[in-house]
């Protein structure tokens, strides 16, 4: 990383901010933070147009378009060359028509929907007769029903004009003379009477033998409903059609808007004095000649541009400088990017741990998920889980890895000759399911024992990588202290190979010989009473540094102390963090474990020595447990192991995302 | 200890997970900041409500969405439910009451808008909820019910016949739904208290107490309503409270409206048993209304803390049913609040002032 400061004149600052806007590169860092005593001679710049104003608007325009399933930051692509100033009232206005327009359709929506409601009321009314012939109790119900005929000349105009009132009309009876039933609401009384009377309008007693009407009535109940929802559906595909109608307009405002924002986010880290703006940014060193050239081409050299190193920058001001960092990983190993960034982000300058996190992650998971039939499901989960997650535009890192996690499955399931439980194949390195049905005799690898030793093995290996990164870490960083007197440093691993050495001497002696006590003495010991000097040596550097009292008994009692607890860290804890390894043994037994006792269900089940259709079935259900339950928890314990056994190691997570203000949506601060 | 731990391991986690599904408060400002209602609800569109704003796009009517939001709060009660055991289960139960409560209370009143005021009611019916909640009552047959006595009768084998039978005279009396409404509020949190006192040692503290805050607001919410705005004698106020608030006992109102006491209602009551009040008062109040919105925050801010208490403390008790409850419930009120202050174009500020 690069810190840039820059300084330019007033009249590039539009130029310099679109420079820096198509360059997407600048993680910003307010110049008052950096100036000093001088910060109180420096104005903040105040953007023309609040970006709050304009994000407001912005979204305002996402939600229109969200009602067509339009998503502009999927559909539109950034253009700088396109960005010119933004007019925020006539961008309101605009969006105030599509809203006015919006609303009264609506409106119309809403009026359908109570001449719905009116007519799901009379439905459930005439649902509540037995039979409409019969019934002319007009007081049992706030409907009337009446029978009768108006004269043939008069019958399309009688429809239509009943037809505006919540009212059914229906033609019932077979004889030569026209009799209609009309259900209309009493409260409608007046205008339905005026109607009747209007277009002569005659009662006619039903004949008791028609049947079947209040059928017909709820059906045609049931059609004038679904008519009005058509026309609600209508109104819906308005909508949709007023919104994309402007979809363009709206998208190229929604583009020009976002861009504006950024450039008020931009300028909102300017600083200003009477004659020049500054401003101040850390970018990626391979980007540092890219930036210096073109903000010089932009401004045609009227620009003064600093560069500094971190560093630099942390010699001259004597204390830690806040880099931000960029994870930066190949994108196959982007999945576990994810899990890195989801724990924290490393320390400038410090090792990337994405792929060792990667190495070790697949290897646990292997080895506590061998088997490469249920390694093929999960890998053909994860590609059909990616597919989809690429078709709706979202990050595929989770599925990647659930496809990584189905691989390494599949390669521990040949080493260990496992296939859905079965071994088809012979083992290449040891068979899993023998070792633990006692079946195997010879080879590297007899029993139980011997698979929680490899375990163990690979946590020593892990925990002893996860020292040497910190080693490196601290020598990078110059960090002389913690690279001989910390826990993790030189004298803590130097205690725990002993430790290990020691445990391995102890058990190949049939648990009754400890190494040599002058080994122990110089490989313990005296780092041991080498750590008390951490205490003293931290406090003569720090009165050094910044002057102070000298050496009290209670500090020599402090220091005691500290070292007593850290001592009883470095063994308790290397050995827990050792021991916690056994747990990728534990899981890969229960899941052979798990396999074994589904194969004998289905052995309980199977008919003459044959599996029947339920040994099938147990098989079929205990694969499909095994691989879920069995999945998730391997890749739990992977991240956990990694977490707080690797990590823990040599992990300093007090970095800072390198965040710049850029185009891309994925990069937003 | 064992039994706790049985009864509400499964449900704590379930419960913790769906809490953290509840909208970020960012959600609700943006639907506040939002210019109109359909842009407004546009925001349910990706979130657990999307068959509310689905609802609502197809229908455009705001009523039509509250509906699926209601439905949405009555899901909650049948799905937990399934979770827990009897005990619980029937306390559950009993605080979804309320809502077959409210459901019938809106068809009395639209009952009695129809049969007693001779209104037209034809396109209300269609937001009554018709589902099954605790109880098999048909609406529309309440709704269409041609006297009094009839919706009575229709709803033998409920015991909402009984406590309805007993306001049929204050109703005919008053010419008002007012009284049976007291009644079946009454029956509801009568219900409830005695539900929670059938549960064991800190499940009933717990409930108890989140129960019992709820009256107090309550019975404020009514005692002020009632003397102020609605004029009611002050007997009649009293004898219309609930017993069984966790700081104001009925003898408190009765102190508190006394004509002795210079101190308006509010501050009386409030001040002997809230010491929180002091400083909540203190803020500008406008009016009876604004003393009013005062107590219901204060009150539902202590039951907040009630809701964070059960949520950070020993997990294996009733609190975290509540606490869900509680959360799920405010969220869904405050949709339905913004929702209809988005209808009738109220300012920005004037919506944040009231939820």
């Amino acid at each position: 990383m690069k810190q840039l400061v820059a300084v330019i004149l007033e009249r590039d600052v539009s130029q310099v901010t679109k420079e820096l806007l198509r360059l997407s590169a600048l993680d910003f860092i307010s110049i008052k933070e950096i100036a000093g005593p001088l910060g109180n001679k420096i104005d903040q710049v105040v953007p023309k147009v609040s970006e709050a104003r304009i994000g407001e608007i912005r979204k305002r325009i996402e939600s229109f378009l969200a009602i067509t399933g339009v998503y502009p930051e999927r559909e539109k692509r950034l253009n700088v060359d396109e960005l010119h100033a933004v007019d925020i009232d006539e961008a309101e206005k605009t969006l105030d028509r599509l809203a006015s327009r919006v609303q009264s359709l609506k409106e119309e929506q809403k009026n359908i929907q109570q001449e719905i409601l009116k007519l799901e009321d009379i439905s459930r009314q005439v649902a509540l007769f037995e039979d409409l012939s019969t019934t002319k109790t007009k007081s049992t119900s706030f409907l009337n029903i009446q029978t009768g005929s108006v004269p043939e000349r008069n019958r399309e105009a009688f429809s239509k004009e009943l037809a505006t009132l919540p009212s059914v009309e229906l033609a019932v009876g077979n004889g030569e003379q026209k009799i209609s039933l009309i259900i209309t609401m009493k409260r409608d009384d007046a205008r339905v009477n005026a109607i009747l009377e209007k277009h002569g309008w005659t009662d006619v007693r039903l004949p008791k033998e028609v049947s079947g009407t209040k059928e017909e009535v709820l059906s045609d109940l049931d059609r004038r409903i679904a008519d009005f929802k058509t026309r609600q559906d209508a109104i819906t595909a308005d909508i949709k059609r007023a919104v994309d109608e402007k979809k363009t307009e709206l998208l190229d405002l929604w583009a020009n808007l976002r861009m504006n924002e950024l450039s008020s986010r931009i300028q909102s880290y300017f600083g200003k004095t009477a004659r020049t703006y500054l401003f101040s940014g850390w970018v990626p060193a391979d980007m540092k000649n890219t930036i210096d050239e073109a903000l010089k081409r932009i401004t045609e050299g009227r620009c003064y541009l600093e560069w500094n190193d971190p560093d630099d920058l942390t010699r001259e001001v004597s204390t830690p400088v806040q880099v931000p960092v960029k994870l930066e990983s190949p994108k196959l190993l982007s999945p576990f990017k994810m899990i890195v960034e989801n724990y924290a982000i490393p320390e400038y300058g410090t090792i990337n741990p994405i792929p060792f996190v990667a190495v070790a992650y697949l290897l646990m998971f292997g080895l506590m998920f061998g088997d490469a039939g249920h390694g093929l499901v999960i890998l053909i989960i994860g590609l059909i889980g990616t597919a989809l997650q690429k078709k709706k535009g979202k990050s595929t890192d989770l599925m990647n890895l659930i496809s990584y996690c189905g691989v390494s499955a599949i390669v521990f399931g040949i080493l260990f000759g496992s296939y859905f439980g079965l071994a088809l194949f012979p083992a290449v390195w040891f068979h899993y399911h023998g070792v633990i049905a006692g079946e195997v005799q010879a080879g590297p690898v007899k029993n139980i024992y011997s698979i929680l030793a490899i375990t163990i093995y690979f946590g020593i290996a892990v925990i002893s990588l996860g020292l040497i990164l910190n080693w490196i870490n601290r020598i990078s960083k110059r960090d002389w202290f913690n690279l001989f007197l910390d826990k993790g440093g030189i004298l803590g691993g130097l205690i725990y190979g002993a430790g290990v050495y020691t445990g391995f001497y102890f058990v190949a002696h049939d648990y009754k010989q400890l190494p040599d006590s002058s080994i122990l003495l110089w490989t313990i010991g005296l780092p041991m009473l080498l750590l008390f000097a951490k205490g003293p040596i931290k406090h003569s550097m720090e009165n050094k540094e910044h002057g102070g009292k000298p050496l009290s008994a209670l500090d020599i009692m402090n220091f005691f102390m500290e070292w007593i607890v850290e001592v009883l860290e470095i063994f308790s804890g290397y050995l827990a963090n050792t021991l916690s390894f056994m747990r990728v043994a534990g899981l890969g037994i229960a899941h052979v474990s798990l396999m074994m006792a589904f194969f004998q269900i289905a052995a309980m089940l199977s008919k003459n020595g044959h599996y029947t259709i339920g040994s099938f079935l147990v098989l079929l259900a205990g694969n499909a447990l095994v691989i879920a339950l069995e999945g998730l928890s391997a890749g739990i314990q992977s991240l956990r192991l990694n977490y707080y056994e690797f990590f823990s190691k040599y992990f300093n997570g007090t970095g800072r995302a390198y965040a710049p203000i850029s185009l891309s949506h994925r990069d937003e601060k | 200890m064992a039994s706790a731990l049985r009864r509400y391991a499964f449900i704590n986690a379930k419960l913790r997970a769906r809490i953290s599904t509840l909208l970020p408060q960012e959600n609700i400002d943006q639907m506040i900041r939002a210019k109109t209602l359909p842009e407004s609800i546009q925001f349910l569109k990706d979130s657990p409500y999307a068959a509310a704003e689905s609802v609502y796009s197809q229908t455009g009517d705001l009523k039509m969405a509250e509906l699926e939001l209601f439905k949405e709060e009555i899901g909650l009660f049948s799905e937990i439910g399934k979770y827990v055991d009897t005990e619980v289960k029937s306390f559950v139960s009993a605080l979804s009451l309320r809502y077959e409560i409210e459901n019938l209370k809106h068809a009395l009143r639209l009952w009695f808008d129809q049969r007693i005021r001779g209104r037209n009611i034809a396109s209300l019916t269609g937001y009554l909820y018709r589902k099954q909640i605790l109880y098999p009552i048909d609406v529309d047959s309440i709704v269409n019910a041609e006297s009094f006595e009839a919706l009575l009768e229709r709803l033998s084998g409920t015991p909402f016949a009984a406590v309805l039978s007993s306001c049929g005279s204050k109703l005919r009396e008053t010419m008002s739904i007012f009284p049976c409404e007291m009644a079946l509020d009454h029956y509801f949190y009568r219900t409830l208290l005695e539900a929670a006192s059938t549960l064991k040692g800190r499940d009933r503290n717990i409930a108890m107490r989140m129960i019992g805050a709820e009256i107090d607001m309550q019975n404020i919410t009514w005692i002020v309503r009632f003397l102020t705005f609605y004029n009611m004698p002050v007997d009649e106020a009293l004898s219309y409270l609930i017993s069984g608030g966790f700081s104001l006992g009925i003898s408190d109102f009765k102190a508190a409206v006394q004509p002795e006491e210079n101190q308006d209602i509010v501050s009386t009551l409030m001040g002997k048993k809230y010491p929180e009040w002091q400083a909540f008062s203190s803020q500008k109040s406008g009016g009876p209304f604004g003393r009013l919105l005062l107590v219901e925050r204060l009150l539902s801010q202590m039951i907040d803390e009630e809701v964070s208490h059960a949520m950070s403390g020993y997990p294996f008790t009733i609190g975290i049913v509540l606490a869900y409850f509680i959360l799920k419930q405010n969220e869904i009120q405050k949709l339905i609040t913004v929702l209809n202050a988005k209808y009738y174009e109220l300012p920005e500020e004037r919506i944040k002032s009231v939820i």
